[in-house]
């Protein structure tokens, strides 16, 4: 083998190694689907709740994308290891789907919704909440934007009128959850491909 | 002239190389996801996966999960330094050859 080659041979192999760790360390990206599964749902739910059906239209269906998201992630085909970062994320989201899940049964059967827009506050500030912890742990700026547009719309809930806050609302489940959901699955599937190349 | 390392023959199989790489980002990996990560066949795997255990690089632990046979590999201490001292080695046989 002559010199060209050889060194050809080994960045070929610093190149695979690179792959291979940044396959196992992927796994935000790989949860695409649940972020737009989400993103729908909430839209869903919203426009359930806006027909007049708002007691139930908000459990009913945050239990519905609960179920979907559990069969889907059993029915992927191979068991996805685990790591320290994978976990941490993970558990931001399970903690946080949880608290809202919770709160906001709380909120709608307890309170019956005095001030509708404490409940989009609240709701945004914890997705961006959610986000702003996962873009610091992975070191993410893209995921990072979508915490300030969540937290954009936590203000607007405050400071302006209720359809504002739904507008501001919408345009933020757009663009955080169904748009950045699939900028992610795009970003797994482009990884999936140089991999299969590679190996 | 400054003596060339020479690389770990162990590692330096790009299977082998490929399987240590993937457990250095993972705490432990089922067989079938490094074979799905790999693309590689069982036999050929389970063969590479054996030298990585036998060199002391990987540690292997069998187990059934709901009554299903599992083999999970983990990267052991020995296997990430020598996976450290092979990229080393690469990266001044590189800077050698620039």
């Amino acid at each position: 083998m002559n010199a060209n080659a050889e060194e050809m041979d080994l960045r070929e192999r610093l190149d695979l190694m690179q792959k291979m760790i940044n396959e196992g360390r992927r796994k935000q990206e790989s949860w695409g689907w649940t972020f737009v599964l989400w993103g729908i749902a909430y839209y869903i739910a919203f426009f359930w709740a806006w027909l007049g059906s708002f007691p139930i239209a908000w459990p009913i269906t945050m239990g519905a994308g609960g179920v979907l998201t559990f069969i889907g992630f059993s029915r992927r085909q191979y068991r996805v290891p685990e790591t320290t970062i994978g976990r941490a994320i993970a558990s931001i989201w399970i903690a946080t789907g949880s608290s809202m899940f919770i709160l906001f049964d709380a909120m709608g059967f307890g309170l019956h919704l005095a001030e509708p827009r404490a409940f989009f506050a609240a709701a945004s500030a914890m997705i961006g909440l959610a986000n702003a912890a996962c873009s610091l742990t992975l070191k993410w700026k893209a995921e990072f934007l979508c915490a300030i547009v969540w937290w954009a719309a936590a203000v607007i809930a405050c400071f302006t009128s209720l359809v504002t806050t739904v507008v501001a609302f919408l345009v933020a489940i757009f663009l955080c959850q169904i748009v950045f959901g699939a900028y992610m699955m795009v970003l797994e599937s482009r990884q999936r491909r140089q991999v299969a190349s590679h190996a | 002239m400054p003596e060339l390392p020479e690389l770990n023959p162990v590692i330096h199989g790009k299977l082998r190389l490929a399987l240590l790489s993937l457990l250095a980002g993972v705490e432990e990996a089922e067989f079938t996801w490094l074979r799905a990560k790999t693309g590689s066949t069982d036999g050929n795997l389970g063969a590479q996966l054996m030298k990585l255990e036998e060199s002391g690089y990987v540690a292997v632990e069998k187990k059934f999960v709901q009554r299903k046979p599992q083999t999970i590999y983990r990267m052991t201490e020995a296997g990430r330094e020598a996976l450290q001292e092979y990229v080393q080695a690469l990266r001044q046989l590189l800077g050698a050859a620039i």
